[in-house]
C-alpha cells in the first residue's frame, strides 16, 4: 500500500505578525523587524500588559470568505491555503477529480471557550446561540475542505504546541501511504483572551518582547497566524509541470511522558524524536544547514533544547523565529516549517530575534545575526504541553 | 501486516469494563438518569447517561490522580482496562504510542477555567484548570502514567474524530512509528453542553433513545471512553479481531463501500440532522444495528460502537438490537458507520481472525 | 484558626491533597520535592491562591521559591508583606 514516493512541498502560504504572506514574513525576518504590542483586539485586567504578536486585519481584505460566520482561526487557515495554492500554480478547478486531503493543527480553533456566552449563561441569562453555532461550523480542517470543495481525508490535530508540525508529518504519511493525491497540511491559531489569561496564569509569559535562548529571557509572548504546505508525490509534480520547493524527508514524534506542562529536564522525548527524524531521512549530520528550534523564550524550554542540540547536533547553527512571530501555538510548527523551507531556498537564516547575551548555563547559542548556511537539509522542531516532541526534516529541492 | 486489536476497555453510562457493556447489551439499557442543570435562573431537568471512573484506583495510585480530572480519568480507566484485557505481558512503553479522539475535549475543565477568571478577575485565572483544559490532556496523562514514549496524538473533529484518529493510528503502526498504540475515544458531558443541547432540541423525548428511528430527535447526552490496544501483527498471529479498513469521505462523492459479509452497526444516536443521512449512505436494504442507546449521544461514541463490534465478532454477545433479524449470527466482519449532519462519514471495518 | 492552620487548609482543599489532613502537615515540612511533593504547576496555582485569599501578589517565581519552602516560610512571607 505504501507508494514510497518522495514527498514534495509545492506550495506555501504563511501569515503571522511578520506578514500576511510568506515573502512578507521573510522580508521582516531578514530586516530583523519585530513589534509586539499589548493586545489590540481585547482588553484584560492584568496589571501588566504582556505583549503579543497580532496578524494585521488586512489579511481579510479581498477574502472570498470575509463574510462567513466562522472563527478567526479558520479565516487565517483559509488565507494560508489560498496563498499555498496560488504558489503551487493550482487553480481550484485543477483540484477537482484529485483526492486532496487536509490536515490542520490548532488549539484555540477547537476550543469551545466563548467567554461572552459563558458569562451570560452563568449569570442566569439566556445567551444567543450564535457563538456556539459559529464554533460548531469552524473546525479548521472541515472548513478548508468545504471552502475548496476537496474530497480527500480531513483531520484536525489538537496536540497543543506541536500540532502544526504533527499535521505536516501526518500529511507526509498520507502521501507516502497513497491515501490521497495531495495534502494541504499546516496549522492555524488566533489570539484569544482566554488563552492569554491561561498562559499568564502559568507565569511563563514575558512582560517584554521575548528573548529566546538569551541569558535574561523571562518567558514567551503569544502570537497568532497560520501556515499551509501543499504536499504532493514528487513524480506527480513533474507530470503536471509543477515545481518542487522542498522535500519532507523525515518526521519524528516522541513523548516525554513526564509532566503536563513542563518539558522533561533531559529532553528525553526531543532527543528520540530528533533521532527518529534523522534516521528516516537518512541524514548525515554534515548535511544539516540549520535547525529552527522551538525556542519559546521560557527558561525551561530553551535550556532543554540547547542541551539537546549541543549533544546531538553540535556546531550546527540554530535559531528561534518566535522572536518575530510570538508563540503561535497550533500554527507554530507549520509557520516554522514554512520559514525553514524559505531559508533553505535562500541559503541563509535570519538572526534569532531577542538573543543578544549568551546564557552561561546553556551549552549552545543561536545565531545573533543573519547567517549564510550550507547544507541540503534543515530541521524544524516543536515541543508541546503534554510532552509531545515533533521534529521535521526538510531537504532542498 | 494487520492491525490487531489485543485488548478493549470501556467506561460509560452502563458501567465500566466489557462485561458491564455486554450485560447492558443482553438485558437492554437502563433508563437515563435525570440531572439538574442550572440555567436561566432556574434548574433544568435533563436526561443524561453519566459515567464514573470507579475502579481506576485498582490501576493507579490515588496520589498520582490528584490533578487528573474526570475527562482524563475516563480515558485512563478505559486505557488501563484495555491493557488488562490484552493479557499479562504489558507492551514496551518505549514504543507505545497514544492516540486519542475527542469531540469536545475536557469541557468541564474548559468551563472551569473560564469560571476561575470570570468569577474572580483575570489575575485569578487558575493555571491548573488551564493546563487540564487542553484537548490533549487525556493523551498526555495516559502517557505520563503509563510511561508511553511513542508518538502522542489527539484529534478533534466532532463526529468524525474517531475514524480520523484511528486512520492515523493505523498508519503509525504500519509505518513502524510505534510497536503498539493505545487508541481511544473520550468525551465528557457538562452543564454547558447539556444546556446547549436543550436550547437546540428542547426536552429529551423519553428515557431511552431510539437510534434507528431516524425521523425522531431522541438523543440523550452521554459520556464515556472506549480504548483499544492496537498492535501491528503478522497475518495469522492470534488476536480476536483486526482493523481491516478506515475510510473517511462525504456522501457527495459517493456512498461508503461496505463489504457484503459485514454486520452493519450505525452510529445513529437520535440526532435527526445526522440520522437522515444513514438511509442515503446504505445502498441496499440490509439489516442494520445501533447501540448508542446503551451509552448515549456524544461525538466519539463511535469508539463504543467499535467495542460492541469487537464483542459481536468474538461471539461474546449475540447480535441483539431492535428489529434485528440476524440474532445469534456470528459474522466474519463488522462495519461501524458514523455520519454527521453534513453527509461526512467515517467507516471502520473490523474482521474476525 | 491561626495563619498556619489556614494555609494548611488552603493547601489541602485547593491542591486536591485528598490523602492528607491539614493537621498532618508539619509546619516545617518541605512543600516541594519531598515532603508534600508539590511541583511547578502547584507553585503557580499557589501564587493565585495567595492572591485570592490574602490579596498579596507574587510577581515572579524567584520570590515564590523562598516563600514556598514550607508552611513556616509561607506564613513568614505573608506576615512580612502585611507590615505597614
Amino acid at each position: 500500500m505504501s507508494t514510497g514516493s518522495t514527498v514534495a512541498v509545492t506550495g506555501l502560504g504563511c501569515l503571522s505578525a511578520a506578514g500576511c504572506t510568506l515573502p512578507e514574513c521573510m522580508a521582516s525576518l531578514f530586516r530583523g523587524v519585530r513589534d509586539p504590542q499589548p493586545p489590540a483586539r481585547f482588553q484584560t485586567a492584568h496589571p501588566v500588559r504582556y505583549p503579543v504578536f497580532e496578524v494585521p486585519d488586512r489579511f481579510l481584505e479581498d477574502a472570498a470568505w470575509r463574510d462567513w460566520d466562522i472563527l478567526r482561526t479558520s479565516r487565517l487557515a483559509l488565507a494560508a491555503v489560498r496563498e499555498a495554492l496560488g504558489d503551487a500554480g493550482l487553480a481550484r478547478a485543477a483540484l477537482r477529480g484529485r483526492r486532496v486531503g487536509v490536515c490542520v493543527g490548532t488549539t484555540v480553533g477547537s476550543a469551545m471557550n466563548n467567554e461572552e456566552f459563558y458569562r451570560e449563561y452563568r449569570s442566569g441569562g439566556r445567551p444567543e446561540m450564535a457563538p456556539i453555532e459559529r464554533f460548531l461550523r469552524s473546525n479548521p480542517a472541515a472548513v478548508i475542505r468545504r471552502a475548496f470543495d476537496l474530497s480527500g481525508p480531513c483531520q484536525t490535530v489538537v496536540n497543543a504546541c506541536s500540532s502544526g508540525a504533527d499535521a505536516v508529518g501526518i500529511g507526509r504519511s498520507w502521501i507516502r501511504g497513497g491515501v490521497c493525491d495531495a495534502v494541504l497540511a499546516g496549522g492555524a491559531d488566533e489570539l484569544c483572551r482566554v488563552t492569554y489569561n491561561g498562559f499568564i496564569s502559568l507565569m511563563i509569559t514575558s512582560e517584554v518582547p521575548c528573548m529566546p535562548f538569551d541569558r535574561d529571557r523571562r518567558g514567551l509572548n503569544l502570537g497568532e497566524g497560520a501556515a499551509m504546505l501543499l504536499l504532493e508525490p514528487e513524480d506527480a509534480v513533474r507530470a503536471r509541470g509543477g515545481r518542487v520547493r522542498a522535500r519532507v524527508l523525515g518526521f519524528g514524534m516522541a513523548c516525554d511522558a513526564h509532566h503536563v506542562t513542563a518539558p522533561h529536564p533531559e529532553g528525553v522525548g526531543l532527543r528520540r524524536a530528533i533521532g527518529v527524524a534523522l534516521r528516516m531521512s537518512a541524514a548525515e549530520r554534515g548535511e544539516i544547514a540549520f535547525v529552527n528550534a522551538h525556542g519559546t523564550g521560557t527558561p525551561d524550554n530553551d535550556r532543554v533544547e540547547s542541551r539537546a542540540l549541543s549533544d546531538l547536533l553540535p556546531g550546527i547553527p540554530f535559531l528561534s523565529t518566535k522572536g518575530y512571530t510570538g508563540h503561535t501555538l497550533g500554527a507554530a510548527g507549520a509557520i516554522e516549517a514554512a520559514f525553514t523551507i524559505a531559508c533553505l531556498e535562500e541559503g541563509r537564516i535570519p538572526a534569532s530575534a531577542g538573543f543578544s547575551v549568551p546564557d552561561p548555563d546553556l551549552p549552545a547559542h543561536p545565531v545573533a545575526a543573519a547567517t549564510a548556511v550550507r547544507g541540503r537539509l534543515a530541521l524544524s522542531q516543536s515541543l508541546a504541553f503534554g510532552g509531545n516532541n515533533s521534529v521535521l526534516v526538510f531537504g532542498k529541492a | 501486516m494487520r492491525i490487531a486489536i489485543e485488548g478493549v476497555g470501556v467506561v460509560g453510562g452502563f458501567g465500566s469494563g466489557l462485561q458491564a457493556l455486554a450485560d447492558s447489551l443482553a438485558r437492554g439499557p437502563a433508563a437515563a438518569d435525570v440531572a439538574s442543570v442550572p440555567a436561566e435562573g432556574e434548574t433544568l431537568s435533563v436526561r443524561s447517561m453519566r459515567a464514573v471512573s470507579r475502579g481506576l484506583e485498582d490501576f493507579v495510585e490515588r496520589r498520582t490522580l490528584r490533578r487528573v480530572d474526570h475527562f482524563s480519568r475516563l480515558a485512563l480507566l478505559a486505557a488501563c482496562l484495555a491493557l488488562r484485557e490484552a493479557g499479562p505481558q504489558p507492551p514496551d512503553p518505549k514504543t507505545l504510542g497514544v492516540v486519542v479522539a475527542t469531540g469536545y475535549g475536557a469541557s468541564r475543565a474548559t468551563f472551569g477555567f473560564l469560571e476561575s477568571f470570570v468569577a474572580d478577575g483575570d489575575a485569578l485565572a487558575s493555571p491548573t484548570h488551564f493546563s487540564t483544559s487542553v484537548h490533549n490532556a487525556a493523551a498526555a496523562n495516559i502517557a505520563i502514567i503509563l510511561g508511553a514514549q511513542g508518538p502522542n496524538l489527539t484529534v478533534s473533529q466532532f463526529e468524525m474524530s474517531v475514524a480520523s484518529a484511528l486512520h492515523s493510528a493505523r498508519l503509525m503502526l504500519l509505518e513502524g512509528q510505534a510497536e503498539t498504540i493505545l487508541f481511544g475515544g473520550v468525551d465528557e458531558s457538562c452543564d454547558v453542553l447539556q444546556y446547549c443541547r436543550h436550547r437546540f432540541f428542547g426536552a429529551e423525548d423519553g428515557e431511552v433513545m431510539r437510534p434507528l428511528d431516524f425521523e425522531r430527535q431522541t438523543a440523550i447526552t452521554g459520556e464515556g471512553a472506549a480504548f483499544f490496544l492496537l498492535r501491528r501483527a503478522a497475518e495469522g498471529a492470534p488476536s480476536s479481531c483486526w482493523i481491516e479498513e478506515v475510510a473517511l469521505g462525504n456522501l457527495a462523492d459517493g456512498p461508503p463501500r461496505i463489504p457484503e459479509d459485514a454486520l452493519v452497526i450505525l452510529g445513529a444516536d437520535g440526532n435527526r440532522a445526522c440520522s437522515r443521512h444513514y438511509a442515503r449512505a446504505l445502498r441496499d436494504a440490509r439489516p442494520v444495528l445501533a447501540f448508542s442507546h446503551h451509552y448515549g449521544s456524544f461525538p466519539t461514541a463511535q469508539a463504543m460502537d467499535l467495542a460492541v463490534a469487537s464483542l459481536l465478532l468474538r461471539g461474546v454477545v449475540a447480535a441483539v438490537a431492535p428489529a434485528d433479524e440476524d440474532s445469534g449470527l456470528i459474522r466474519e466482519a463488522a462495519c461501524c458507520l458514523k455520519m454527521d449532519g453534513k453527509g461526512d462519514y467515517g467507516l471502520v471495518t473490523l474482521r474476525r481472525s | 484558626m491561626t495563619l498556619k492552620d489556614t494555609l494548611k487548609h488552603m493547601l489541602v482543599e485547593n491542591l486536591n491533597l485528598e490523602d492528607l489532613t491539614p493537621e498532618a502537615i508539619a509546619d516545617d515540612a518541605p512543600l516541594f520535592g519531598e515532603g508534600l511533593g508539590l511541583d511547578s504547576l502547584d507553585a503557580v496555582e499557589l501564587v493565585v491562591l495567595i492572591q485570592k485569599h490574602f490579596g498579596i501578589e507574587i510577581r515572579d517565581m524567584e520570590e515564590g521559591r523562598t516563600a514556598f519552602q514550607s508552611v513556616n516560610a509561607l506564613a513568614a512571607f505573608l506576615e512580612s508583606r502585611h507590615r505597614p
